[in-house]
């Protein structure tokens, strides 16, 4: 019968026995009580939502469970188990890249998924990189002063 | 899996499409949008057959489940495609969002789509029972009606690179990134020793399909530059005739305005 969709959330490994076509966003919160996953748009549309698909940044409203299938996925909160989001922290903490907070665990996936393609970016490429994750407190310069600073302090982690 | 099948080939996925009545999801970035849909779908992330990327005769061929930041990635992916592609909302959409997906929601507005109307690229269509290769401009039918029979999935676009070199693109938009097109623009010109060798123009965003009018841009090819700025006026006022906007969220007569400057904007770009 049956098996359910199996995959790594988080490093472990688990299994969804819902419809495939129900949205990863809701299942990493409704299921898996992840709400550092925000949901701002369900249209793809502000990033709130961002995780890591196999190493890739995705909007998880914009994805089907049965894409999942197989999958990595970490979230924000398997994320902050790691050194790189330690520097990244860091440098959002010194420069206040962070208000209200509810764009944050997207923009900092979003960070990650820029570093991770090049560690030295340019202000262009930062730019670029967080492009799909709206912000409406900060104005971004404080953001993208703060992957700068990542990059700089956080040198050989990425 | 419930309301769902993920094949792990080609073959597989065309007997689950022939014998289901499934919804081919490839990056989800626009079946996810709204309501969910009911029923099923049929996922195509993980068929190896469409990410494949080759060039032959001259023809690229491009897997229709390679997604947008797959093809900006690849060499063999040309410099107009990826002008285009680099364009299209933001990283995380298109790093899920394919070319196949981007043709089969059947709207004017797919910013690949335009490209390959105006390269005048064919599509590869394949069910469980045969394949076939339709030109782009006779698979749109009309406003989100394609000849796609219901055991078909798009494998393959088909793209000549032989004119591709020479180009203006243009995508009108309410802002630079997450933003559909309101109007967008290509043209591409080739000259040979001061005689327009090609000549092909593509206006998406308009109209319910893409306008792409050979029979207009034919005018101009084999004429020298000074015989074309004689007939100029011709060629623009033939487009002024063709171009026909359908109502939308923009007026169509700020729409048809644009199209027409854009397209002025091309010849004085080559000096014609
Ligand atoms: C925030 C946001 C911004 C966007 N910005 C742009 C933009 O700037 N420009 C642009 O052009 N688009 C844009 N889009 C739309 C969308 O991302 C693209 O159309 C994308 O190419 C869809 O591809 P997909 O693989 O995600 O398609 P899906 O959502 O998986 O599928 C779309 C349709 O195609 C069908 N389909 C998919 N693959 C096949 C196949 N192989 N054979 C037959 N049928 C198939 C599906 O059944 C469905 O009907 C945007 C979307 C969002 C959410
Ligand atoms: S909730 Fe997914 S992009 Fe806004
Ligand atoms: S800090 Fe409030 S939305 Fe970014």
């Amino acid at each position: 019968m049956d098996q359910g969709i199996e995959f790594q959330l988080n490093g472990e490994r688990v299994s969804y026995t819902g419809s495939a076509t129900t949205r990863l966003l809701d299942v990493l919160r409704d299921n898996f009580a992840l709400t550092g996953v925000k949901c701002g748009c369900k249209e793809g549309e502000c990033g709130a939502c961002s995780v890591l698909l196999d190493g890739k940044l995705v909007n998880s409203c914009m994805v089907a469970m049965g894409r999942v299938a197989g999958a990595s996925i970490v979230t924000i909160e398997g994320y902050s188990k790691t050194a790189r989001f330690a520097a990244l922290n860091a440098a959002y903490a010194a420069v206040s890249a962070v208000q209200c907070g509810f764009c944050t665990p997207g923009m900092i996936l979003a960070s990650e998924a820029i570093l991770a393609k090049t560690p030295h970016p340019t202000e262009e490429e930062i730019r670029a990189g967080i492009s799909g994750n709206l912000c409406r407190c900060t104005g971004y310069n404080a953001i993208v002063t703060a992957i700068q600073s990542a990059a700089k302090e956080g040198n050989g982690l990425w | 899996m419930v309301n769902g099948f993920n094949p792990n080939s080609l073959r597989q996925a065309l007997e689950i499409r022939a014998a289901n009545d499934v919804i081919p999801y490839a990056g989800g970035t626009d079946l996810m949008i709204g309501e969910q849909h009911p029923g099923s779908y049929l996922f195509l992330h993980a068929v190896p057959e469409l990410k494949r990327v080759y060039l032959e005769d001259g023809i690229l061929h491009l897997g229709a489940g390679c997604t947008f930041t797959e093809l900006l990635e690849h060499p063999l992916t040309p410099a107009l495609l990826k002008e285009a592609l680099s364009q299209i909302a933001a990283p995380a959409i298109r790093n899920e969002g394919t070319i196949g997906g981007n043709i089969g929601n059947g709207s004017a507005k797919a910013d690949s789509a335009l490209i390959f109307f105006v390269a005048d690229a064919s599509l590869k269509l394949e069910s469980s029972t045969g394949t076939r290769i339709l030109p782009i401009r006779d698979f749109y039918i009309g406003r989100k009606q394609l000849a796609l029979h219901p055991d078909e999935l798009i494998t393959e676009v088909l793209l000549p690179l032989r004119w591709l070199d020479g180009y203006v693109y243009q995508k009108v938009a309410a802002r630079k990134a997450l933003a559909i097109s309101r109007i967008s623009f290509v043209g591409l010109l080739t000259l040979d020793n001061g005689v327009i060798a090609h000549c092909a123009t593509a206006f998406g965003a308009v109209s319910d399909v893409v306008i792409r009018r050979p029979e207009i841009d034919s005018m101009l090819i084999g004429k020298s530059v000074e015989q074309v700025k004689a007939i100029r006026s011709d060629y623009l006022a033939a487009y002024d005739k063709a171009i026909v906007p359908t109502r939308g969220r923009v007026s169509s007569e700020y729409r048809k305005a644009v199209c027409l400057n854009l397209l002025l904007d091309f010849l004085n770009h080559y000096e014609i």
